[in-house]
């Protein structure tokens, strides 16, 4: 069923091919039957809901791992090549949502890293040669914006743009047929999104056959050639990415579902009246670590969202850790309804009625090898346990399932090991987590980070809701969008200093006045003259 | 399906090809001389395991915990000194039994003091805390001879019996049992295994790492404590340089039974089984006239062996029972596929 007849594919030998690609996880079937069909030069979305099958697709496709059924093609001919390492060598490399890079190693060491050419003596390879190394990528690198003195420098001082560049560039260093991008513009701000399109539209240009999986379908248009679309581990289907609408593509990937979310929109519950008067819940004053949070003071009033805005580094996350006591102020006040608290250790901060969704998931969020339910249940404890000591399997269970129920959270069962959900799940498992505690003020750094557009719309929904419930929440979202359209107010950030405040967001934002806003926010993160 | 998955979970599980390990060697040994059995050798046998067991499982803890605690060894023997300095001084037993458990506890706490509090590398923390034992054990035995002891209840506690188990047996499995209900049932055990996997993400999700670093380090050195007090007991004498090495033996009976040094996995199980099969290959050796030279050489073979089968064995078991799951999967989706070609050909009317 999978291509349109129209499409040329059926003449030209496709550079990748999956073929019927069926993979089950623990009696879970993750693919059944898949098929995908990638040109050269041309970009491939992969698009489906959270657990539909495409970060299974992709860890087979590029060797991370075996497919129970079905034949990966390159140029029409199955790849034999087991493992990672060897999958590039044969031409498909990829490049992962989390970066992958290592930090203490410069540029250059790790473009090359496991495939360092070496430099030989007496006809032993005994040291890497850097300057053949260099001399292989410089042309490369420049090309992507990086400079042949960054090439030495430690990959831990570059930004997100640049280190997706140098993972770019790591991918591109031995000429792949084919590029995987797993949601490359997480993390990044808007202008960097916009150079990494330019990136992909040159290696389209290079003849590269591209499959590129993003969760944001308005990216698609004018990129992307066709899409291919996975629903529940299957095939839903192949369409030429500029006859289809948003709608047709929500479609695809949620079927009959798709209704239901459109009740989850919850814009109506934004409020516009100033929330100046309503009871303060958390009060920061003049808040200092090192040279990265510097005076920042700032109320969350009861039923309100504040945005932190800023650019990567500015010291958004940064706030937010010392809030939670994971980083120790150097000076400064917190009080949380009135009360001060010094937040020695999370375990005090989660007492006084904050709670965190972290930014990094795979770092700082799941616990990958406990089961779901034991890490919903881990911000407290107490409440499935008798005597406060013996943890209770069944309570434990029962509230697991409350909060399946109540999120959505897709899984054959809440024992199962949270590492082997997909993103999405797994984030609101995390989020369970949080409200398990019952916090007065709820903290998410990049909440909708990898998730499809029917968990983004649940996240959203639930973020309205904690705060018309007269809870309070700061939120830190890259996308600018989001975070306008969620928050209050918006405090800039720019250096670890807040540099301004955005008020009176408009309840729904017509555009015009929206990209107004917009500029008003990116000329002060990036100039930072104290408003 | 469900059974197979059940099947491919049992085989997971880690410590398992290890129980069949332990219980070959036994049979091997037995074989090998008939005496191996006996009530008398086996009870001799775990007499002598025991201190051992009670270590492996302190390590355990730890390492489930995160973390390596090396100073089980000679706080061991430091225990077991000054437990006999107690009663050859002419305290009452119990006095005795109690100074050597607070002794162990000390250091627990010392050491968890370091690496919590003062956050110093676990692995430089007890290395320094291993040899602080040891100099003082030295100092101890050089100041009393630490032997003599009149106090035949002291001896009884490893050479009697209660209805006719031995006193040590019943007191390391009491220990035992308890300590798989506190890993496997309890608020503190979750909180274990959480820093275990991950220290950083344990801390966002509220959990204090510093308390439950600290909890593990006490609870081994309390262990050690114990294990030093049935030491003093079984040889009657301590010298100055008891306990030294022990902790190879501890860390690795925790590895053996199949608990993975980065942290976050095991039990007590597995602890258990890993000691054992240590201590029945060195009886083994002990009753076959092996010279005991050749033990350690022997032991740290048998340890690499066992690791590498357990764990091909784990992997063999697993990749078979995930086929036949496949293969179940087939066929379940062979007879439902018209069903599902109707789902797709709807599709494709968009």
């Amino acid at each position: 069923m999978a291509d349109d007849p129209n499409l040329p594919s059926a003449d030209v030998v496709p550079v990748l091919e999956a073929r019927g690609v069926t993979k089950h996880y623990d009696g879970v079937t993750a693919l059944d039957d898949a098929h995908l069909s990638v040109q050269r030069g041309e970009i491939h979305a992969l698009l489906g809901g959270n657990g539909a099958g495409k970060s299974t697709l992709i860890g087979i496709i590029s060797g991370a791992n075996k497919a129970d059924l079905g034949t990966i093609l390159l140029d029409g001919e199955p790849i034999t090549a087991a493992g990672p390492q060897a999958t590039i060598l044969a031409g498909v490399s990829t490049i992962y949502q989390e970066l992958s890079l290592v930090p203490a190693l410069s540029a250059l060491d790790n473009i090359f890293l496991g495939r360092e050419l070496h430099r030989r003596v007496l006809g032993i390879s005994v040291v890497s040669d850097r300057r053949r190394m260099e001399e292989t990528v410089r042309e490369l690198a420049s090309d992507f914006g990086i400079a042949s003195h960054e090439l030495h420098t430690p990959v831990s001082e570059f930004g997100a743009l640049k280190k997706r560049s140098i993972e770019i560039v790591k991918a591109l260093a031995f000429d792949p047929k084919v590029l995987i991008l797993d949601e490359p513009t997480s993390g990044l701000e808007d202008a960097e999104r916009v150079s990494l399109f330019e990136y992909m539209r040159t290696l389209r240009e290079r003849n590269v056959g591209l499959v590129w999986v993003t969760h944001h379908l308005e990216e698609l248009v004018g990129l992307a050639d066709r899409a291919t679309i996975f629903r529940d581990g299957r095939n839903a289907g192949t369409v030429e990415v500029a006859n289809t609408s948003i709608d047709q593509f929500l479609t695809y990937m949620f079927g009959d579902q798709r209704d239901e979310f459109g009740a989850g929109d919850t814009r109506h519950l934004n409020r516009l009246t100033p929330l100046d008067d309503a009871p303060i819940v958390l009060s920061a004053r003049g808040l200092n670590r090192g040279s990265v949070v510097r005076d920042v003071s700032f109320d969350v009033h009861e039923g309100e969202v504040i945005g932190l805005a800023g650019l990567a580094g500015a010291g958004r996350t940064e706030v937010v850790r010392t809030l939670m006591g994971l980083d120790r102020l150097t000076s400064g006040t917190i009080e949380v309804d009135g009360r001060r608290i010094t937040p020695r250790s999370s375990t005090a901060a989660y007492r006084a009625g904050l709670a965190m969704l972290p930014e990094d998931r795979k770092q700082l969020g799941i616990l990958a090898d406990l089961s779901i339910a034991a890490n919903i249940s881990l911000s407290r404890l107490r409440t499935v346990t008798w005597a406060r000591f013996w943890v209770s399997a069944r309570r434990e269970r029962a509230l697991a399932e409350r909060y399946r129920t109540r999120l959505g959270i897709k899984t054959p069962t809440v024992t199962a090991r949270i590492g082997n959900l997909s993103g999405g799940n797994q984030q609101k498992a995390i989020v369970a987590r949080c409200l398990n505690t019952s916090p007065r003020l709820l903290i998410f750094d990049e909440p909708t980070q990898g998730i499809d557009v029917s968990a983004k719309v649940d996240v959203h929904a639930l973020i309205r809701h904690h705060a018309a419930d007269g809870g309070a929440a700061i939120l830190i979202a890259s996308e600018l969008e989001e975070l306008l359209e969620l928050s209050h107010r918006v405090l800039v950030l720019k250096k670890g200093r807040i540099v301004g405040e955005i008020r009176d967001i408009p309840k729904s934002i017509a555009a015009g006045h929206f990209a107004e806003i917009k500029s008003k926010v990116l000329a002060l993160s990036a100039a930072g003259s104290a408003a | 399906m469900k059974t197979s998955t059940a099947v491919s979970r049992l085989m997971g599980t880690p410590g398992l090809p290890m129980t069949i390990i332990l219980i070959v060697a036994v049979i091997v040994f037995q074989l090998l001389n008939p005496i191996f059995l006996t009530p008398g050798a086996l009870s001799s046998y775990l007499t002598n395991a025991m201190p051992i067991l009670l270590l492996t499982l302190g390590s355990a803890i730890v390492i489930i915990g995160g973390g390596i605690d090396l100073s089980v060894g000679t706080v061991a023997g430091l225990s077991a000194g000054t437990t006999m300095w107690a009663l050859v001084a002419g305290a009452p037993l119990w006095v005795g039994i109690l100074v050597g458990c607070v002794t162990g506890l000390g250091f627990g706490l010392l050491n968890g003091i370091l690496v919590a509090v003062f956050r110093i590398n676990d692995f430089i923390a007890t290395l320094a805390t291993l040899n602080i034992a040891a100099g003082l054990l030295v100092v101890l035995s050089q100041a009393t001879l630490l032997q003599g002891v009149t106090d035949e209840g002291f001896a009884a506690l490893t050479r009697g019996d209660v209805f006719g188990i031995p006193i040590s047996f019943v007191v390391a499995a009491g220990i035992f049992v308890l300590a798989h209900l506190l890993i496997s049932k309890t608020v503190t055990g979750r909180r274990m295994y959480a820093i275990g996997i991950s220290a950083e993400a344990a801390n966002v999700a509220g959990v204090s790492v510093a308390r439950s670093r600290m909890f593990t380090f006490v609870i081994s050195g309390l262990l050690a404590g114990v294990a030093g007090v049935f030491l003093a007991s079984r040889l009657g004498a301590v010298q100055a340089f008891l306990g030294i090495g022990y902790e190879f033996t501890a860390i690795a009976g925790a590895v053996v039974g199949g608990i993975a040094l980065a942290g976050g996995a095991g039990s007590v199980w597995a602890a258990l089984i890993g000691g054992l099969f240590l201590a029945t290959v060195q009886q083994g050796l002990r009753l076959n006239n092996v010279d005991p030279v050749y033990f350690s050489i022997v032991t740290a073979l048998a340890i690499v062996f066992g690791v590498i089968f357990d764990r091909q064995v784990r992997r063999v078991l697993l990749r078979g029972a995930l086929a036949r799951t496949a293969a179940a999967l087939v066929d379940r989706d062979a007879s439902s596929a018209p069903a599902s070609a109707g789902r797709e050909s709807k599709e494709e009317v968009r």
